[in-house]
Order: C-alpha cells, then structure tokens, then sequence
C-alpha cells in the first residue's frame, strides 16, 4: 500500500474539528511559551477561537458527505458523533469561560490549564467517534489523564490531591478492567479490534458461551465509570469536593456526554446481539443511580457534593433513553445531553462566582443571597429548578422527553421510577431556591452579609459573566424553543447507520400528527 | 510430541510458575520493597511469554519499559520517600482479608471457566516471526494511524502535567493588596507554600 | 383570543421586576390584573351560548415530536373559572398590602401564578397542562415559605411534597392514556381513551384522581391543606383556596369525567362516597377548630366534596351545579381569608375565644364583621346568596342519582351553618374587651376589595341566571357524553321494539 493511496483511504477530513482542537492546544502551549505570563491575558480566547472553529468545522461536516469512516475504521464521523462532539466542544467553551478568573485566583498558572482541557476534548471528541478498541483505549484514556492532571491542578490545596488521588486510582482500575474487556472481545472476534467486525463476530458464536457476557460486563464497568453511574460513583462526591470547580463543571458535561457516545456506539455496534443483557445491566444501573443519587443528595450540605449526586441521578435518567433503544430514546438522550449542558454548566458557573466571592461553597451560606447579588441568585434557581424538571425551563422538556421515550418502549417501571425521584430531586433543588430567596435579611449568612460589591470590571469576570448569562437564556429559552434541538437531535439518529441497524422497527410506534379540528368534537346534536 | 514442543512447554510451565509465585508476593508481601523487586519479576516472566509466542519485538519493548523504566521509577519513588510507618492494627482485618480472598478466588473461577470454555475464533493469518517489527511499523502507519497519532497528544499533556505537578510553584504574595484580590477569597489558594514563601500571613477566612 | 390571558401577566410579572418604583408596584399589578379581567369578561360576552363545544380555539404546532402544541380553547367548564381568576389576582394583589415587604416579587409571583393557572384552564393539549399545572408549584412555595406565618417552612415544603406527587400521578396519567391508548398525539381531540381496555382505564383514572384529588383537596389526601391554607397569607390563602383548588376539580371533570365517561360512572359511588366523607370531616372538623382561619380552611374541604358528589353524580344538572359550586366556593373562600385577614392584622390574633365584639360600632370592626356574617350565611347556603344557588343545584342534580349521599351533604350543609354561627357569635358579638381593645382604622384598601366580592355573591345570589348560563351547552354535551351507553341501550331497545 503506497503513500497515495493510503492518504486517499484515510478521509482524514473527517477529523478536522479535531485538528483545529490540536493546533488550538499547540498554539496555547507554544504561546504561552513565547509571551510569558502576560499571555494569560488572550489565551484564553485564543482557546475559546480555536473552539468555535471546532464548532464551525462540525457544522460544515453535518452538512457534508456521506463518507464517514476515516482512518481505515478506526474513527468513523457519523452524524451521532458529529452531535456529541458539539457537545463536548461546547461544554469546553463554557468552561474556558467560566475558569479564567477561578484559575487566576487559584494562583495557578492558566496555559497549563487551558491546555490539559483542551487535550481532554480531544480525548473526549475522539471517544465520540471512535469505532476500534485500540482508538477508543487512546481516546479514553486521553480523556481521563487530562481529567485526572486537572483534578489535581492546584495543588496547594490538599482536597484536590486527595480527589486527584482517587480519581486516578480508581480510574486506573476501571481502565484496566475496561481493558480485559476489549481483550476479550479481541479473542472472541478472532483478532477483529473494529467494532462492527466485533459485532457481527459474537452474533454467529451460537452456543450460549459466558465469554461475550463478561466481556460486556467488563466494558461497562469501564462505560459506568465515566457516566459516573451507581455502582460505579464512588469517585464521584469527592472528586467533585476537592476539584477546582470549572474542572468539575467540565467533568460533569463534557466528559460524561463523550461517554455516553461512547456507550452507545459501542453497545450498539459490538454489541448488539447482546442488546438484552445491555438493557438489563443497564437498568440496573439508572435504577440504582436514581434511587442512590437522589437519596443521598437530600442530606448535603455541600453545594458541589449536591451537584455531584444531582449529576449521578441525571445519569440515571439519561440510562432511561439509552434503554429504550428507539430513534426517540436515542433523540432523548442527546437532546437531554444537550439541555444538561446549559443547566449544569450554569449551575457550576454559579458556584464557582460564589466561591470567587466568599470562599465557600456550603450550602447554608448561601442564606439570603438575593439581597446582595440578584443575577447569581436568579441563574442559580433557574439552573436548579431546571435540573430538577419543573417548566418551562429546558429541564423539563428534556425530561419530559425521556420519560415519554421511555414509556413508549414500555419501560413503565423505570418511567415511574423517574418520575418519583424526579419529585425527590425538586426537594434538595429547591432547598438551595429556598435558603437564596426565602430567607429574610436577618436570617442572612455571615458570609453573605461580608458579600463583597458586585463588580464585573476585575480581570477573568466578564467572560464568566457571559457565561452565566448564556447559560440563564439558554435554560429558559431552549425549552420554549425545543422543536430545532429535538429535529437535531432526531436527524442525528436518522442519519446514523449503526443506530438505524440497531432500532427494531416493531417497537417504534408510528406517530403521525395532524391538526385536529376541535371545533366540532364535541358538539352535541339536541 | 517433539523437542520444541517440550521446551516450549516446560518454559511456559517455568515462567508461568515465577509469574504467579512473584505476583501473589507483590500483593502479599508486608514490605514495599520487595513487592517492587517481585513486579519486576513479573514483569520479566511476562517478556519471556511474549517471547514463547514470538513476539520479539513486544518482548523487548516489555523488558524495556516496564522493567527498565516503570520498575526502576517505582523503586526510585519508594527510596525518595524513605518513610517507616507502622500502621495501626485494625479490628477484625481477617474478615475484610477473607472477603477479599472469596472475592479474588471467585473472578478466578469465574475468568477460568470462561476462559476455558469459550469457543475462541483463533486468527488464521500466518505468524510473521522475525518481521513482527515491520508489521507493527505498517500498522503503525495504515489501520492504526489514528490511535497513533493521538498518542502522541496522549504523551505531551501528560508531559505537560508530570511538568506542573512537579515544578515549584511561583508562589504571589498573599497579602491582599490589589483591588481584585480582595474582592476574590478563593479556598484553593495554596496556603502552605505561601507561609513558606510569604513569611507569616493568616488566611483570608 | 385566549392568548392575551396569558401574556398580559406574564409582561406584567416582567414589568414589575423592572419597574423602578418598589412601593408602587402594586399600581403595574393591578393594572395588568385588570386588563386581564377586562379581557376575561370581553371573552364571555363574545362567547357563544348556544354551542356547547370549545369555543376561541386556537392551534399552533410547538414542540412537534413530542406531541406538544400550542393548542387552547375555552368551553362553558373552563371561561366562568378564568374570569373568577382574574378577578382573585386583582384582589389578592390588594389584599393585606400594608407594610409588605418585597412587595415587587410578591406581586410578580401572583401575576405568574394568574398566567399558569390561565394557561392550565385553556390548554388543550394533556402536556401542555401538565406545563401550566406545574408552573404554579414553585411561585406558590416561593408565596407561602416568604410572606408565611410563623411556621411557614415546615407549611411550604409539606405544599411542596404533596403539589409535586400530585402533578408526579397526574403526568403518570397522562402518558399512560395516551401511549396505552395509542394515541398519534397529546392532544385532548386526538385521544383514543375508547381503544382502551377497561382495567387500564381504571387504572389510569384512579391516578389521576389520586392527582387532582391532592390538588383539590379530597379526605383523606387533604392534610397538607390546613397547615399551608392557615400559614399562607391572607393573599396567598385566597389564590390557593379560590382559585388553585378549584384546578384540582376542573381536572376531575376535564380529564377524568370527560375522557373516561363510563369508568367515571362506574366508580362514581365510591366517589360520592368520598365526597360525602370529605364533607362531614370537614364540617365536624370546622366546629372543633379554636383558630378561625382554619375554621375557614376546613369548611373548604366540605365545599369541595359537594362539588365531588355532584361530578360523580354526573347529570347535566349537577356537573352545572359542580362549576357553580366552584365560582361560589371561590369567591366566598375568598372573601371569608380576606375578612379573617383583615380580623389577623387589626386585632393580632385569630383565636375565637379571644376574639369578641367585633360589632363594636366605634371601636370594633363593624364593617368587617357586617361583611363576615355575610359570608358566613353565603358559605351556609342561605337563600339569596351566591351558595345557595350552588349548592341548590348541586342537591339537585344529584339527588337523582345519589339520593343518600346527597341528602347527607343537605344535613352536614346545616352544620356548616353551625360553626359559621359559632364563628360570628364569638368574634362579632359580645362585648368588646375595653383594656384592649383600640384597633387601628381599617384602610380604603382593606375594604374595597371585600365590597366587591359581596357585590358579587349578592348580585349572583339574586341573579343566578348569570351564574349558570355559561355552562349550560358544555354540561349538556358532559351528561350526555356521561350517559350515552345508557342512551344507545335505551335507544337499542326502542328500535327492537319498535316494529
């Protein structure tokens, strides 16, 4: 195979976005490098250039050609890794907004920074793609050391050592079972390390054999560590505790959307003749992270350890649309992803100015806050109420959506389960709503009444300003306007091939929908 | 059945034979060196394997690596900390010791069953034997380009990170001077260094 | 047509937050408040009285795959309950308005609670409701857990709880109708409720009713009603109990009564049942209250079971009665929190057995007390008042049908008259405490709004043609929607013999 005609089989224009992505980290490496520390001062929006661009790159590839597998397999850029991609694109947008302050304040330096998440939303826009066991390992666990350095980015604090620590460790350990998985699948394929060939290999292994099982069970260990879904949250809490804020803000969007595209080219595609022993385990997990993630959330009394079970239980509730496995599951789950993403990120946003001003993040010093700093108040219960579903914020569409997907591939229990924890949720939501609004001037915290003047002229602060006002619209309005996110998210699905395959055409129910002409439905002849 | 075949399995029987004896010592043993030393030999029965199936190259990038680099780098932090500490005796540790032998005896029989009954799809193409380096080398550069290549961003950041997280940090004055930082009370703010570096300074809450 | 009832508040919810004068803000509230009640009362003198079907419907396709427009109409079930809520946000806003603190958000959140419950009562679309129905839940926690009483959290979140399970069923109930049921859309003309076999109907049915039964409040689903009704203040009070209750009903008639006819009438005597428990309980426990305010509170949970027993009953007649019965309920709720508020705040206390002489013409409250035996005598069903009327209708129409309930409810209607008298006697005569007794003179504004609303329960008392005629046509198409097997049966067994 001659040079030609390897660089034509490549397609290598499929991984565009991913190149600008790169030569945005080298430019802020090499940058920061040339100018010192006075470059703090545009990095970031060199990075926050070089993410657009990303974004621009994608847009023109979802209305680009059909030819989607590059690099022979190994990557393959269909329309459901094009969506992912913007996710975590997006994702890292908003925290590159809302970090820079936090960084410097941190007393760290930024470029470091701004280059580890870069080279984490590689990681993560790879993993949105890949479809070959060797490519998602690289992908993943370039996803996971960049998130592992960044959890212990300022390391003059020891709780981020200590996240860091056991973020590592336990990470380490759900790679290398990951890894024994995809061994296995590598044995049972017949040295076959492309998904689809894995796929159509355990569908002709006829006997019941063992061996695909626990090679699945393996995989998902490695899957449910990055969704950070009960059973596998331990990390979760203290990770979200020690970290700097905005890295948890990406950990809980960015990295957990990647995986979630991950989960399901990998399910679908490798193992789709196992489709019911998936859908099993995972309801066991959405059941176990819903239950275990709303319950624990209620007795908190950290405002990031809140968020760190709130994100564990909206894992769960994005399982729901996983499982149904229809074109609207499917649509759910991004279009959740996609609402996730403003609400959360808005909410860490919120945080992490509360924390730049006072220093703390307990939820009880957050008594009284609408008196002195009505935006964070405002964002922060918007955000919240999201999160927990109430309408018409974003939340609750999305929800909506899921549950509805969920109940018409006849999930009842789950969707009753969801719909339970979801009241559950809008408890320990509202609790943070109540201590912010509620409270009367003199029940107000310490730390509230020494709340510094609100200024957003200080360095770093107008980014995160902006950041907090995108997220606020996005959530209240992407719900109202829900229809062009839903079309995108079911496009996504519509032009994937590997989910075509999957999806069964018994189960999705034909929805044909016509205006009726009420005027005479119920007229009544005397 | 002839003489490679003896050798082979005999060697195999050997090494598997020191893999086994020096892993269970690397997690039984009590004293941290020694569990070092036995990862190494580990590690090296591990090469031999490779060796057994022909696979040079990977044999050699095996001793390189992991015993050469990772092995000794272990070794290397164990001897910089220097640090003697009995651990306090906890209550009860057979329990949790037992459990975890149920446990690991379990996946054991769980994995070997799996193993051994599994119908598995042995590849038919030809072993390369000596040109196992230029096989690697052409998938380095067709089918496995992308992860390759994506390694390569894999090492820098994780360069870039070893970097930070060793280097001494340039530590500012604590004191809130600035208009900014006072209206800034971050809790990561490193304190300890700062004592060092700042002389005396109390902390902002 | 409908779409102004719900952005006048909603600019007007806006307005207020951006209005620069806090103290003034009352005057953006009632102005928007006004406009929306003019706009209400326009609405029903363009409604067509002849036509028992939506009227002023409006479609637009929204969030298309799921099933969810932008659909609204009005029937003669839904117009009468959103004129009687523009008209309790108009006095809500003025109710106990000395010396509120934030008063801005206070009135916003009424002026968003006016737009949700607008939008509930017009949406025609299941999802779309569960949207509006959903909208109030948090403005409401938000009333009551900041201008509560003394033990507003521990109110506040028990509303909270129990507003959020209701809305939980009532989604639940939604999505199983329309899945189970096959249904292309959420649509309320789209359903196919009729493909359903008869257990998941009951099934169905039975959550919902669960659902708008905590909402409405029902025995034994009403404990959350006491505490929030007697910690709210007087404002909140008179929108949860006048107006948001009654959606828990227009609920049970909407989407229970109106979507599943024949499950309805066969569970409609446990029904009856319940209502004829919800109204002893009430009343029994209206008489052992010492607290006036929760006098109040629990008399409301009587009203709302005759309105239960007259939905099952299910004539054309009594579902009339059922609606009137709200609007009358709603407004003598109303006035009855406004009166006991004012009462609250002059005198400091709401405990009977402190309270006396009210009548007191120089330094009592003669006009509150005037207006509160009033409505204590409209609350009773006496002849010439707005309760009466309904609660006439309501015996009525289902005496037919549940002669025994009914004339249960007639007796426990006369001990309502009971604890109303012991009510009066012991706040309003007597002799007035001469130590303590120097109340402050009551306001313009604590009494314009009270006026009006006697205003209303006296014009409807004696009118009560005004009362009843929007509903006619949609209770007629109702019964006869309730009763059509029994009418194909009967018109089956006219035709075979007939030769």
């Amino acid at each position: 195979m001659d040079v030609v005609t390897l660089a034509s089989q490549l397609n290598a224009g499929t991984i565009i976005p991913e190149g600008i992505v790169t030569l945005t980290l080298l430019v802020v490496l090499v940058g920061d490098l040339i100018a010192g520390r006075k470059s703090a001062s545009w990095l970031p929006y060199v990075a926050i250039v070089g993410l657009l661009g990303a974004i621009a790159a994608l847009f023109v590839q979802w209305n680009g050609t059909s030819d989607t597998i590059a690099f022979l397999g190994a990557f393959n850029g269909d329309a459901l890794s094009i969506v992912f991609r913007g996710i975590v694109v997006l994702s890292t947008i908003i925290t590159v907004l809302v970090s820079i302050s936090y960084v410097r304040q941190s007393g760290t330096s930024l470029s470091e920074f701004l280059s580890i998440l870069l080279a984490a939303t590689i990681g993560g826009m790879f993993l949105c793609g890949a479809s070959e066991l060797v490519t998602v390992f690289i992908a993943l666990e370039t996803l996971s050391i960049a998130s592992y350095l960044m959890t212990g980015y300022t390391k003059g604090d020891v709780r981020s050592n200590e996240a860091a620590l056991k973020y590592l460790l336990i990470g380490a350990a759900s790679s290398a079972v990951f890894l024994y998985g995809a061994s296995l699948l590598y044995g049972l394929a017949g040295g076959e390390t492309q998904l689809d060939r894995i796929g159509i290999a355990l569908s002709q292994i006829e006997t019941p054999a063992i061996a695909p099982v626990v090679a699945l069970v393996f995989v998902i260990c490695g899957i449910a560590f990055k969704l950070s879904a009960a059973p596998f949250h331990q990390w979760t809490p203290d990770v979200y505790e020690g970290s700097p804020t905005p890295v948890v803000a990406f950990l809980s969007v960015g990295s957990k959307a990647a995986g979630f595209a991950f989960a399901v080219r990998m399910l679908v595609t490798a193992f789709g003749s196992l489709t019911e022993q998936w859908h099993f385990i995972f309801a066991a997990l959405a059941v176990l992270s819903m239950i275990l993630g709303n319950a624990v959330a209620l007795a908190q009394t950290s405002m990031k350890r809140l968020l760190a079970y709130s994100s564990i239980a909206q894992a769960g509730f994005v399982l729901i649309g996983l499982i149904a496995g229809t074109e609207s599951g499917y649509a759910s789950v991004i279009f959740y992803l996609f609402a996730y993403l403003f609400m959360n990120l808005g909410g860490f946003a919120c945080v992490i100015l509360f924390s730049l001003r006072t220093g703390t993040d307990r939820i009880s010093d957050y008594a009284g806050l609408y008196q002195k700093d009505p935006l964070l108040t405002l964002t922060l219960s918007i955000c919240l109420l999201s999160l927990g579903g109430i309408p018409p914020f974003v939340g609750f569409f999305g929800k909506i959506y899921l549950f509805w997907a969920g109940w018409q591939a006849e999930l009842y229990g789950l969707v009753l389960l969801g719909l339970i924890t979801s009241v559950i949720s809008i408890y320990y939501y509202i609790r943070v709503v109540k201590m912010m609004v509620v409270k009367e001037p003199h029940e107000m915290s310490e730390t509230v009444k020494n709340y510094p003047e609100v200024s957003w002229n200080l360095p770093g602060m107008r980014p995160l300003q902006v950041g907090i006002v995108l997220a606020l619209v996005a959530t209240s309005l992407v719900g109202i306007l829900a229809n062009p996110p839903i079309d995108l998210a079911k496009a996504s699905v519509q032009r994937s091939p590997i989910l075509q395959a999957s999806i069964s055409p018994a189960k999705e129910v034909a929805v044909s929908r016509f205006a009726p002409v009420q005027s005479s439905e119920f007229r009544v002849q005397n | 059945m002839d003489l490679a075949h003896g050798v082979q399995l005999v060697s195999f029987g050997i090494l598997a034979a020191i893999a086994i004896v020096a892993a269970l010592g690397v997690v039984l043993l009590q004293n941290i060196v020694y569990s070092a030393f036995l990862l190494g030999g580990v590690f090296a029965s591990m090469a031999g394997m490779y060796l057994l199936l022909n696979g040079d190259f990977v044999a050699a990038a095996q001793l390189i690596i992991y015993v050469g680099a990772v092995n000794v780098l272990i070794l290397f932090g164990i001897m910089l900390v220097n640090k003697q500490q009995d651990f306090p005796a906890i209550k009860g540790m057979w329990i949790r010791k037992g459990a975890t032998a149920l446990v690991g005896a379990g996946l054991l029989v769980l994995l070997a069953g799996t193993i051994v009954t599994t119908p598995w799809a042995i590849s038919t193409a030809t072993p390369t034997g000596d040109g196992s380096t230029l096989k690697i080398g052409e998938h380095f550069f067709s089918d496995f380009l992308l992860p390759f290549e994506l390694a390569s961003v894999l090492l820098l950041i994780a360069m870039v990170g070893a970097i930070v997280l060793a280097r001494r940090e340039f530590v500012p004055e604590d004191t809130p001077t600035t208009e900014e930082e006072l209206a800034f009370k971050l809790p990561e703010r490193p304190r300890e260094t700062a004592a060092i570096a700042g002389g005396s300074q109390t902390s902002p809450e | 047509m409908l779409t102004p009832l719900l952005v006048i508040p909603l600019i007007g919810a806006i307005a207020i937050v951006l209005y620069p004068d806090a103290k003034k803000s009352w005057v953006v509230a009632t102005v928007f408040c006004l406009l929306s009640f003019g706009w209400s009362l326009y609405l029903l003198s363009q409604f067509d009285l002849s036509f028992g079907g939506l009227q002023f419907v409006e479609f637009h396709q929204w969030v298309e795959p799921l099933g969810l427009n932008y659909s609204f109409g009005v029937d003669g079930l839904s117009l009468p309950l959103l004129v009687l809520n523009s008209l309790l946000s108009a006095i809500a806003i003025h109710t106990n308005r000395k010396d509120l603190e934030r008063s801005r958000f206070h009135d916003s959140l009424i002026l968003l609670v006016n737009a949700g419950i607008a939008g509930a009562l017009i949406a025609q679309n299941l999802l779309l409701f569960v949207i509006f129905y959903e909208l109030e839940l948090i403005p409401f926690y938000l009333m009551i857990a900041i201008w509560g009483g003394k033990n507003r959290g521990y109110a506040s979140t028990k509303f909270l709880l129990y507003t959020a399970v209701s809305g939980l069923l009532v989604i639940a109930g939604f999505l199983g109708t329309t899945f189970l049921s096959g249904s292309p859309s959420f649509e309320i003309a789209d359903l196919q409720v009729q493909n359903l076999d008869s257990v998941p109907k009951l099934l169905l049915l039975t959550a919902l009713l669960l659902g708008f039964g905590i909402k409405t409040p029902l025995v034994p689903l009403h404990t959350w009603m006491p505490d929030t009704y007697v910690e709210a203040s007087p404002a909140t009070a008179i929108l949860l109990g006048g107006i948001l209750a009654k959606l828990g009903t227009y609920g049970l008639l909407r989407f229970g009564l109106q979507l599943f006819p024949d499950t309805w009438e066969l569970i409609a005597p446990v029904l009856a049942v319940v209502g004829t428990v919800s109204v002893i309980y009430g009343a029994m426990n209206a008489i052992a209250q010492q607290d006036i305010k929760r006098m109040v509170a629990y008399s409301s949970i009587g009203h709302m079971g005759y309105i239960l027993v007259a939905a099952a009953a299910g004539t054309e007649l009594s579902v009339q009665g059922a609606i009137a019965q709200m609007l009358a309920h709603g407004m003598i709720l109303a006035l009855l929190f406004f009166l006991v508020g004012v009462v609250e705040k002059t005198t400091g206390t709401r405990d009977r057995s402190v309270l006396n002489g009210l009548m007191n013409p120089i330094r009592g409250l003669p006009l509150t007390s005037g207006l509160l035996i009033l409505a204590g005598m409209a609350s009773a069903g006496i002849p010439g008042l707005v309760g009466f009327t309904a609660e006439f209708v309501v015996f009525q129409g289902s005496f037919a049908t549940f002669p025994i309930p009914t004339l249960i409810c007639i007796i426990s209607s006369g001990l309502t008259a009971v604890y109303f008298v012991i009510l009066i006697n012991r706040t309003c005569f007597g002799k007035l405490d001469n130590a303590s007794a120097y109340y402050d003179r009551l306001e313009v504004n604590d009494r314009w709004p009270a006026l009006v609303l006697t205003a209303i329960v006296l014009f409807l008392g004696i009118q009560p043609n005004w009362l009843l005629r929007w509903m006619e046509p949609t209770t007629t198409s109702l019964a006869i929607e309730l009763h059509r097997p029994a009418i194909a049966r009967v018109a089956a067994i006219d035709t075979i013999h007939q030769p």
